[in-house]
């Protein structure tokens, strides 16, 4: 149980800088327009990749859940980030590279380098991104505008995680 | 059955995703009319493909019964074309410049199409129809049976295809009219049995009765569609208006083709309608 609770700490910082800081920042009708960082992928991303993956694809069940009717997504937290959360021991290999190994003991998070973590977390939030803007617009009339909103709010959320991930990783994971 | 537990046991992750996302996809696709209709058009311009192919085979074996419908169809032209020709042979050089004229401005114009998919035993219904934007159809024209019965209107297009809201919603909003009457009433279904709809608002100076013919009354139709024939009649609680049940005049289980109707005016009258609600804002 012990070995969990940091794991429930992040959840609850994250959902809570999400929904009460990074949601009610004012940025002008015309920036926040072209820039809406979405931090809480990095829940997901950031639980060990030696969990089973019905557990995992179960927790963001439940936090997506708690995000929808947070902010009143009708099911598009859950039809986003599930796919993430099935995906990302592929995203994983694809970026760094790395698999579990069976009977090591060690969590592959603490054993990537951090400019690889990052290389994970960025592919990962990009395609979250532009899932959520594609399934959130509906429509390719304005294709380009999509593209720069996904760039440019990945970009951001990048930005804003880089702390957690640091602060995560040298104080739980490593 | 061993085998099929294992393979089970080895894909139940793939199958509680496939489980969460389709439960979540519909919460969502269901959440508003934008949603409902983009994914509707979006995954039914796929399905509509498909749906089509299938439903060519059933146009086959429907072609005795569409060609007996055409050639009456071609017989009730023919005598409307004949009555015409009488009419024009009357006119004075004049009058026949003037209806040459008027009639260049052609105020409806009529699209055949087919169905390619459709629901009706849901809440909330819709016809997914196999001609599109690149056809020239656009949203808010009519939707009738090649027999002039009220089917919808048009709510969404996509290139190829386009969305119907028919009758059998009960999102759909329209007018009607009793038959050889000035009287009209509000179109409603209450979701019930897809053969009958509701009028409501009926003028109690109407002299309403079983068996009577309801048109539609809407700027995106022309006189004389059909909405059914009244089956029982009540008044309102307060006593003010009728209200009554029709059989639909359309079997809405069995369509095949229908008619888009293009109102060449509505243009004109939407906007028109837009300027009086803005002036009328304070």
């Amino acid at each position: 149980m012990y070995k969990y609770i940091p794991y429930i700490w992040l959840t609850l910082s994250i959902l809570l800088l999400q929904v009460f800081l990074i949601d009610n920042i004012d940025l002008g009708s015309s920036i926040s327009v072209w820039i809406r960082p979405m931090i809480f992928p990095l829940i997901i991303l950031l639980l060990p990749v030696e969990w089973k993956s019905i557990w995992v694809l179960i927790i963001t069940y439940l936090i997506a859940l708690t995000l929808d009717l947070m902010l009143g997504g009708s099911g598009i937290y859950v039809i986003t980030l599930l796919p993430i959360a099935l995906a990302r021991t592929t995203l994983l290999y694809l970026t760094t590279h790395r698999t579990t190994e069976s009977g090591d003991q060690t969590q592959l998070l603490a054993r990537i380098s951090v400019g690889q973590l990052m290389l994970y977390i960025g592919v990962s939030m990009l395609i979250y991104h532009a899932l959520f803007f594609a399934l959130e617009t509906l429509s390719t009339a304005s294709l380009m505008r999509l593209v720069v909103t996904t760039l440019l709010s990945t970009l951001c959320s990048l930005l804003l995680s880089w702390p957690i991930v640091r602060l995560f990783t040298s104080k739980v994971v490593g | 059955m061993h085998r099929l537990l294992e393979f089970i046991k080895r894909i139940y992750v793939v199958l509680l995703f496939v489980l969460l996302e389709s439960i979540a996809i519909w919460q969502y696709a269901t959440s508003s009319p934008y949603t409902e209709a983009k994914i509707l058009s979006r995954t039914t311009a796929v399905g509509g493909y498909v749906s089509k192919k299938i439903t060519n085979i059933d146009h086959f074996f429907a072609l005795p019964g569409e060609n007996g419908m055409l050639t009456h169809r071609v017989a009730e032209l023919e005598q409307t074309l004949e009555r015409e020709r009488e009419l024009l042979s009357d006119y004075t050089e004049e009058s026949w410049q003037r209806k040459m004229t008027e009639e260049g401005d052609l105020h409806y114009r009529y699209y055949p199409a087919r169905v390619a998919s459709m629901t009706i035993s849901h809440m909330r219904n819709y016809i997914v129809l196999d001609k599109g934007a690149r056809d020239g159809i656009k949203k808010n024209m009519g939707v009738i049976t090649p027999d002039k019965c009220l089917v919808g209107y048009i709510i969404e297009c996509s290139e190829r295809y386009s969305v119907a809201m028919p009758v059998l919603n009960t999102e759909f909003t329209m007018g009607g009219s009793l038959s050889m009457t000035n009287y009209t009433c509000s179109l409603r279904w209450a979701g019930e049995s897809p053969y009958h709809i509701d009028i409501i608002d009926v003028s109690t100076y109407a002299q309403i009765e079983v068996g009577m013919a309801v048109e539609a009354w809407s700027e995106r139709l022309p006189k004389g569609v059909i909405v059914g024939r009244i089956e029982s009649f009540e008044h309102n609680a307060a006593k003010t208006a009728y209200s009554a049940r029709l059989k639909l005049a359309a079997d809405m289980s069995a369509l095949n083709n229908v008619l888009i109707v293009e109102n060449t005016h509505y243009g004109e009258i939407e906007t028109l309608m837009d300027n009086i609600e803005s002036q009328s804002k304070p």
